[in-house]
């Protein structure tokens, strides 16, 4: 089965583990982690938002310093979700993808055939119990509800 | 009578330019058109213009030093600093650093104004929370709400205060007696509201290793910079007790930062990173206003407030705060602290009564853009929403933001002026 994880910005081992338990290792996958632009796009707003006469454009330096870390990141969390499912078998191929976390993951997975989509409930969710009314995150929320496959929904119980 | 219709009229129609900007001009363009008309149309003599420009030296003075300042604090990694050192001092604990990244801010502010902060030390937590993993919008809102709920510590913590003081100020003693239990109290609001309204957000913890310990900043230019700045921090506090011109400080400070560390800084980059637009702006609003003050209408409406101040004094407080903060939030602050200090001064009340209004003005004045801030955050927001139809209780928690945590600041500020008359 060709199975699209979408891996936040934490829990990727945790993750693959899970999928393992459930249906086996014998699936191809392809880790997703999608830099979201919204709280970047958030920051330059307010940075050239109202009122922002005396305000300058943010150096280049500054741009450069996040964007070097929010790919350290999104690296740095395919890597430990790459380690975990090769251990594992899985075959995998690994993406980092810039723009709306949830259309993104919507469309890849149309795009690709993908038969399955696993996700984390809320990226809350990892290290904390999440049930109950509103324990689903946007993301996963956009996901269900436009997903063109099955969902595997997970939570920390 | 036509003469004065016209002379509102130009008044209300750079207001107008400022706040709705049209064909995206900027705001320093709409006010100089507002100044030229004025004295094309012979409501303000043009030495007499001249005359009030120079007669604000001290604010020009203390803007350019403070953006100097700013700037090679920012070169030599100051805020990267302060970001790490926070990230390290919270032990892995996300609501521990939500508090120190308040507290780092109300320092940063009370020594290098709102701006410093929000305009540079907010990239630098964003850049570090996002190495944290850990969401990064509540720590962006801590920062740019601090940054204007600080901003009433000290005269130097917003450009705004010094148009008061310059004007109306009498010294660091009285300012702090009526500021400085506001101040502490909208900090201690601004921070539990946010800590209850991101408690999910905050239940996390990180990895303190994932903070790199490398420093990339030249040290001695670091160590200097941070000595200047511990100078220039007390020099400040001593000027405005003492009533000596803050630009003075400001000036002298970045003048000997920029000897000291001519060859660390980087000359472009600061030359870029200085608003000269600001001060057409400014330059612009104070000829504006200087027209509309000799026309009358705003010593009328300064004589209005007293007049229900001296009848009902808690109800004038409540009312100029509220009143100035919603005129910041719609008009920008700059013109509206310039308005109510000429309202104020061509009052020309001394005591209580006047004092407490100069103060209600300046709560308002600085706390009043922080509805401006989420004013434009949560549109975007609400776009996010529209085009999501997953609607997650976080994001609506974020309108709560401003109009909740605004006006609570303000009255529970107000208070506290009234309490001190």
């Amino acid at each position: 089965m060709r199975v699209l994880c979408a891996v936040g910005s934490r829990g990727g081992p945790e993750m693959i583990r899970k999928l393992r338990a459930i249906m086996g290792a014998q699936h191809e996958l392809l880790l997703l982690h999608v830099i979201d632009t919204g709280p970047r796009q958030s920051l330059d707003a307010f940075l050239r938002g109202p009122g922002s006469h005396h305000r300058p454009p943010p150096p280049l330096e500054r741009e450069r310093r996040v964007d070097e870390v929010e790919e350290f990141v999104a690296k740095t969390t395919l890597e430990e979700a790459r380690q975990e499912a090769e251990q594992a078998g899985y075959t995998i191929h690994a993406e980092i993808q810039r723009g709306q976390a949830e259309k993104l993951i919507v469309q890849l997975a149309k795009d690709g055939g993908y038969q399955l989509i696993v996700i984390w409930s809320s990226e809350g969710a990892q290290g904390h119990p999440q049930i109950g009314p509103a324990s689903i995150g946007r993301v996963a929320r956009y996901v269900l509800d436009h997903a063109p496959c099955d969902v595997l929904m997970l939570r920390e119980l | 009578m036509v003469h004065s219709a016209l002379g509102i009229l130009i008044f209300g129609l750079t207001l107008g330019a400022i706040m709705v900007r049209p064909y995206h001009i900027s705001e320093a363009f709409a006010a100089a058109i507002g100044a030229v008309l004025m004295v094309l149309g012979r409501f303000l003599p043009p030495n007499e213009a001249l005359r009030t420009l120079a007669g604000e030296w001290n604010i020009f003075g203390f803007f350019l030093g403070l953006m100097v300042i700013s700037s090679v604090a920012d070169q030599a990694g100051l805020f990267e600093f302060l970001a790490a050192q926070t990230g390290r001092l919270a032990k892995g604990s996300a609501r521990r650093l939500f508090l120190g990244v308040f507290l780092v801010g109300a320092l940063t502010t009370a020594f290098l104004s709102n701006d410093a902060t929000a305009l540079i030390l907010t990239p630098a937590v964003y850049t570090l929370v996002t190495r944290l993993r850990l969401p990064v919008l509540p720590f962006m809102f801590a920062c740019t709400f601090i940054a204007d709920t600080a901003s009433f510590l000290f005269p130097i913590s917003n450009p705004i205060n010094i148009l008061f003081f310059n004007s109306l100020g009498s010294g660091l003693a009285v300012f702090l007696h009526y500021l400085l239990l506001p101040a502490l109290f909208c900090m201690i609001i601004n921070f539990s509201l946010f800590s209850f309204l991101f408690r999910h957000d905050l239940r996390r913890s990180y990895d303190v290793d994932s903070i790199p310990l490398e420093f990339s900043f030249d040290r001695a230019f670091f160590r200097f910079t941070v000595i200047t700045l511990s100078v220039i921090s007390i020099a400040y506090v001593l000027a405005s007790a003492f009533q000596l011109p803050l630009s003075f400080v400001a000036m002298g400070g970045a003048i000997f930062l920029l000897i000291g560390s001519r060859r660390f800084v980087n000359w472009p980059r600061l030359r870029r990173e200085i608003s000269w637009s600001l001060f057409i702006f400014i330059s612009g609003m104070f000829i504006v206003i200087k027209a509309i003050e000799n026309l009358g209408f705003v010593s009328k409406f300064g004589f209005g407030l007293v007049n229900l101040a001296r009848n009902s004094p808690a109800m004038a407080i409540l009312i100029t705060s509220m009143g100035t903060a919603l005129g910041a939030n719609l008009i920008n602050n700059v013109p509206m602290a310039l308005v109510m200090i000429s309202a104020l001064s061509s009052v020309g009340a001394d005591g209580p009564v006047h004092q407490s209004l100069v103060y209600a003005s300046i709560l308002g004045c600085d706390l009043g853009p922080n509805l401006t801030t989420i004013g434009s955050l949560a549109t975007m927001l609400w776009l996010l929403i529209l085009r999501r139809k997953g609607l997650e209780i976080s994001y609506i928690e974020y309108f709560k933001l401003g109009v909740v945590v605004v006006p609570v600041m303000v009255a529970v500020g107000a208070l506290l002026i009234w309490l001190h008359w």
